[in-house]
């Protein structure tokens, strides 16, 4: 059983990096880097020109750190890793429905979630060049790392990928059902880089986003993410990791039910390719 | 006639626009998470107010004011910019050389595709408004009611001139959604969207002055948030004046160039 997802994971991997780079396009490559760029452009302006390099109390007391820069590039950088990564997965099924392939896919004996983590390990693999990318750019900013703790480092990566993971299949459970792809993804995308803290620290945010940012793993990933690079002062590691952990579990959990139960929905009522 | 082909075009674009009851949300969703975002942007540093300096004055106005006015007046900025797409759209759907047979004036075209999405924007503008100003209070500052009028009524004319403008201009390039999207992060960056044109790099103003956004957003800052009067804002109105005339010409040209140039080519429905 193991080996056969791990075959189904790698084949579907293998197929998803090959349709990436055969169809290659560079101006879709450089689009992809206006929005970062932007809010690191924004950033540096702001933090230069318009506050002479000082940033208030309240956000050094937050962060542990002074440098502005650092903690906005590593927020930006996680953000494109993970939203390039894991949001792929939830629309998985909406292109395979638009390809005209989703009832062959639905009819294969593959483990489904093995066949949506090969999906995902491809888009990761894709969007490292843009996490990394983005650092680079970063660097020409300003971008500083006091320190590389590298176990914590990967694992909020993957811990927050897994947590998406979850949301990714949720996902596919309301673009099948709404036939939507577009605005369930943007919507996701807007409640991520607002409120996850990728521009601001949460606790300078008003009491209505704090509440909303507690229910995003983006928001531990990113604060552990920035633990590993930078060491602020006073961090409590430990609750941002079993925050993470918990929505992982929570998510991926409700992610297997409804992603069941929607196949079959769309088997009972024979929906699968009905547009 | 014209004013026919002015309507139908808006009716068309606003069908098209409004087809399911999701794009009335995520009309409202997007243009909210920007703003927010943009607002937690100045966290880091400031939680209350914003120094814009202009014509040798400093005016300290509201952060919030000076973010939400930012948002909505980029939101119709961007919206005009893919309401240059239109063309790329007909072409898509196969119906571009159906509508340049047609005898329809091709400016009203133009026009009624730009105020379409003019149209809307209201929508959004009034649940951003109300969404802002119940949850984070606005703190307005109006002196002279007319100034504001002046400034909201030219800089909603002349990015609608603009968006023509980009309709005709795009028809040439058929990479309209591209390029009308590319053209966002930069437009965001230079028009003091996000932080105060006194911060903008010297090297850069020059392009930031042939934005109409800029003044747009200058004017509407000033007289809705800093209490300024008209004479405050006069050469930035002018500016905007200019801006419209000059816009609209420039979007005749190009549409008759277009047409001319594509039936001698006969390139109007090739990719």
């Amino acid at each position: 059983m193991a080996a056969h997802s791990l075959r189904v994971l790698l084949a579907t991997a293998k197929v998803n990096l090959t349709m990436t780079w055969r169809f290659f396009s560079w101006t879709g490559f450089a689009l992809r880097f206006c929005a970062p760029i932007m809010t690191l452009g924004a950033a540096w302006v702001l933090y230069n020109h318009v506050y002479n390099g000082i940033t208030s109390s309240e956000f050094r007391s937050a962060v542990g750190a002074s440098d502005y820069l650092s903690f906005i590039t590593v927020g930006n950088a996680f953000y494109v890793f993970v939203f390039s990564a894991a949001f792929v997965v939830g629309r998985v099924m909406f292109w395979e429905r638009v390809s005209g392939t989703i009832e062959a896919t639905f009819i294969t004996p593959m483990n489904r979630l093995a066949h949506m983590a090969g999906v995902m390990v491809a888009a990761a693999v894709n969007s490292s060049v843009d996490f990394v990318a983005v650092f680079l750019i970063a660097l020409l900013f300003g971008f500083q790392a006091s320190s590389f703790n590298v176990l914590l480092f990967f694992s909020s990566l993957l811990l927050t990928a897994f947590a998406l993971f979850g949301i990714g299949l949720m996902t596919n459970a309301v673009t099948l059902t709404f036939r939507d792809r577009t605005t369930t993804s943007n919507t996701l995308m807007i409640l991520f880089m607002v409120f996850s803290g990728i521009v601001c620290p949460v606790e300078l945010m008003p009491g209505w986003a704090q509440t909303i940012s507690k229910a995003l793993p983006l928001t531990y990933g990113i604060r552990l993410m920035r633990a590993s690079l930078v060491r602020p002062e006073g961090y409590n590691l430990l609750h941002d990791l079993a925050g993470l952990i918990t929505l992982g579990i929570v998510f991926v959990g409700i992610g297997i039910i409804t992603l069941k139960l929607i196949e079959r929905n769309l088997k009972k009522k024979a929906l699968f390719s009905v547009f | 006639m014209f004013r026919r082909v002015v309507v139908a075009e808006m009716k068309k674009n606003i069908k098209q626009f409004f087809f399911s009851a999701r794009t009335i949300f995520w009309a409202l969703a997007l243009p909210l998470g920007n703003g927010l975002y943009l607002y937690f942007l100045y966290f880091p540093f400031v939680t209350e107010s914003v120094e814009l300096e202009f014509n040798t004055s400093t005016y300290t106005l509201d952060l919030v004011g000076f973010t939400v006015v930012g948002q909505l007046l980029y939101s119709f900025f961007s919206m005009m910019l893919l309401a240059g797409a239109a063309f790329d759209r007909e072409r898509q759907q196969g119906t571009l050389e159906a509508v340049l047979l047609s005898p329809a004036n091709r400016l009203a075209i133009l026009l009624g595709g730009a105020l379409a999405s003019a149209f809307s924007y209201m929508w959004m503008l009034m649940g951003v408004l109300f969404s802002w100003i119940v949850f984070l209070h606005v703190d307005i500052m109006i002196i002279d009611f007319s100034a504001l009028l002046a400034s909201i009524v030219l800089s909603y004319l002349s990015i609608v001139a603009l968006g023509v403008c980009l309709e005709a201009f795009f028809i040439h390039s058929r990479r309209g959604t591209m390029y009308g999207t590319m053209l966002q992060e930069p437009i965001m960056f230079l028009s003091g969207l996000i932080f105060p044109l006194q911060a903008v790099p010297k090297s850069l103003l020059t392009f930031s002055y042939l934005i109409p956004l800029t003044f747009g957003l200058i004017s509407v800052r000033l007289t809705l948030l800093g209490g300024a009067s008209i004479s405050d804002v006069a050469v930035p109105l002018a500016l905007l004046s200019f801006m419209i005339i000059i816009f609209f010409i420039l979007a005749r040209w190009l549409i008759r160039y277009a047409e001319r140039k594509a039936k001698v080519k006969a390139t109007l429905t090739q990719f």
